[in-house]
């Protein structure tokens, strides 16, 4: 047989494997309900509701390593489960396992009721209300922030406005200068960033204003744009490659459960979101304003730690690495993980480290007097 | 060569038979498009089967359309034949501005064809064996996310999307309008009364909050 009737038999004989494993998939996702599918089941339990936003204590999993409670904040874009996606990969239950005191403030699912809500209402009423509520149940007069991505600016923001109320301050895969995009050589990352700037602020008005919010649906199309191939082959050769593998599929229909479940972004905070940070860069200029205060990144005094994604396309490094030029405090550590901006919390290969270098920098803090910090 | 064998032939050119599957996949898997054009596309198909005559010149056709719905009113007729026409225009200038993206869209697949195929036969000679499907599959991904990603970042790909944006919105405002004007027509409360509504609530939420906190706030005052 000739080397191109090879090739052509071995061509055949994949694509009829291929064909085979589709119909697999196919049969797979027909027997699979979604209540099979399970994410964010760490036990935790609900403290108080405010409005739709919701206060959850974690339940203790280990012997307490560090007292002070830690408030973890996730942004409006997605949900928090992306950090308890499932058992072997969650940043929640390894923070629980590793002795902290973890608390959950859930947005919950916003829609045109919330229309009006701004970024001054999430960070001065509802993570207010929480650290408040947290410093009753536990005695203490201060927590830890630890915010995720848009989360992360919200409790920069809480930080550098309440400094009184902030023992530690943890941002993850977080943008504090929206411009330093430009300094990224990879072409793969900063879209976001470069797509917001390409609109007109009227173009956001008018998107908010139609709409009432910042439509799920509309973030998740930009978000597949930003991975091209990726979104047009994930349902055909990425399903090749998990169905023979029940783990695999089971983790590939969690990790869709994620993405599927995202949030309107409530419309006012949207615009602010939008066209105050990623338009005109405001919070790394000192001119963002929240409740008619000027959010003055040098008032943040408590001890900082920043840890990004070094491929993340979503937040390019340097914009996350901006914090530390900008703040008040002297104990600053930034943590560059290898990895993407879901990867890192998700990814096999991440599992641990992430909640390692938390769990460590913080127990450290913890057993220090504030004098020594 | 006839200009239909011509044709023949870079239609069975591999590489723009591939860039053609992809192109297509990629457009029917543009669920933004569907999410912005999809509710009033029925109807609008519906009026067009009626009337098909002049839809070819959409430009205008809509312009057309614009000139009658922008013209005066009168106080107590035809207002919402107005807005439906509105609507219609709207929604052929949607449809111009997805036509217009989805060419500056299907730019970069030519590219990435003509440079996968040309690494597959360099790949395929006889020193070299062709790869496997797998191995094939990866490269043609790789060099598709790096033209995709690459044309993305250009001025035309943002200026057509943003367009593509502005024209979607202005449909979808405009369907709200119909909506309203429905709405009023059968005394039921419109989505502008709901936003005044929630504007109303969260101001006053805001209020009893802050009177909240100052009253905390002089009570732990007077206990020190």
């Amino acid at each position: 047989m000739s080397d191109q009737e090879n090739q052509a038999s071995r061509f055949a004989r994949d694509m009829a494997a291929n064909a085979e494993k589709m119909f697999k998939a196919t049969q797979l996702i027909a027997n699979t309900r979604d209540e099979d599918v399970n994410i964010g089941t760490t036990p935790k339990h609900l403290v108080v509701r405010r409005d739709k936003v919701e206060l959850f204590h974690y339940e203790p999993m280990a012997a307490a390593t560090a007292k002070t409670p830690v408030l973890l904040a996730y942004g409006l874009i997605g949900r928090y489960t992306m950090a308890d996606l499932q058992p072997d990969r969650s940043l929640v239950r390894s923070l629980l396992s590793k002795g902290l005191d973890l608390w959950l403030i859930d947005w919950g699912q916003p829609s045109r009721t919330e229309r009006w809500l701004t970024i001054d209402d999430y960070v001065d009423d509802y993570i207010d209300a929480a650290v408040d509520r947290m410093a009753q149940e536990t005695g203490h007069d201060k927590v830890t922030l630890l915010g995720i991505c848009e989360g992360g600016v919200f409790t920069t923001c809480y930080a550098a406005l309440h400094p009184e109320k902030v023992k530690n301050l943890v941002i993850t895969i977080t943008p504090i200068d929206f411009h330093a995009d430009v300094k990224d050589k990879a072409a793969h990352h900063g879209f976001l960033n470069v797509w917001t700037r390409s609109l007109d602020p009227e173009d956001i008005d008018k998107l908010v204003d139609t709409y009432g919010v910042l439509p799920g649906e509309f973030m998740s199309s930009v978000f597949s744009m930003m991975t091209p191939m990726r979104s047009l082959t994930k349902y055909n050769v990425d399903l090749i490659d998990v169905v023979d593998d029940e783990a695999k599929f089971m983790n590939f229909l969690r990790m869709e459960k994620w993405l599927a479940d995202r949030p309107h972004h409530p419309g006012e905070a949207a615009k602010q979101w939008l066209k105050e940070l990623y338009q005109e860069n405001r919070l790394v200029d000192g001119s963002f304003v929240l409740s008619g205060r000027q959010v003055d990144l040098k008032s943040i005094t408590a001890p900082v730690l920043n840890v990004f994604a070094l491929d993340d396309h979503i937040i390019p490094p340097d914009c996350s690495r901006a914090l530390g030029a900008k703040i008040g405090s002297t104990d600053y550590t930034e943590i560059p993980l290898p990895g993407g901006h879901v990867g890192l919390f998700v990814s096999s290969k991440s599992q641990g480290k992430l909640s390692q270098s938390i769990a460590d920098w913080l127990v450290a803090r913890d057993t220090k007097p504030e004098s020594e910090v | 060569m006839s200009e239909k064998e011509k044709s023949a032939g870079a239609d069975s050119d591999p590489s723009l038979e591939w860039a053609k599957l992809w192109q297509t996949m990629a457009e029917s898997s543009n669920r933004m498009v569907e999410a912005w054009s999809g509710s009033m596309a029925p109807f609008m198909l519906a009026r067009l089967s009626e009337k098909p005559v002049g839809f070819g010149d959409g430009n205008e056709l809509s312009a057309a359309i614009e000139r009658m719905a922008q013209g005066p009113r009168v106080a107590d007729a035809w207002d919402i034949d107005r807005k439906m026409a509105l609507v219609f225009g709207a929604w052929i200038e949607m449809r111009q501005r997805l036509a217009s993206y989805n060419a500056v869209a299907a730019t970069p697949w030519a590219e990435a064809s003509k440079r996968f195929f040309e690494t597959v036969s360099a790949a395929g000679t006889s020193e070299t064996p062709a790869p496997d499907w797998r191995a094939a599959f990866a490269k043609w991904s790789e060099i598709s996310n790096e033209e995709l990603i690459r044309n993305q970042r250009t001025d035309g790909f943002l200026q057509a999307q943003k367009e593509l944006l502005q024209a979607g919105l202005q449909l979808r405002s405009r369907q709200d309008d119909v909506a309203e004007a429905a709405s009023t027509m059968f005394g039921l409360p419109t989505r502008k009364d709901f936003d005044d509504v929630t504007r109303q609530l969260t101001e006053l939420r805001r209020e009893v909050r802050a009177l909240a906190r100052q009253a905390r706030d002089r009570k732990i005052e007077g206990a020190q």
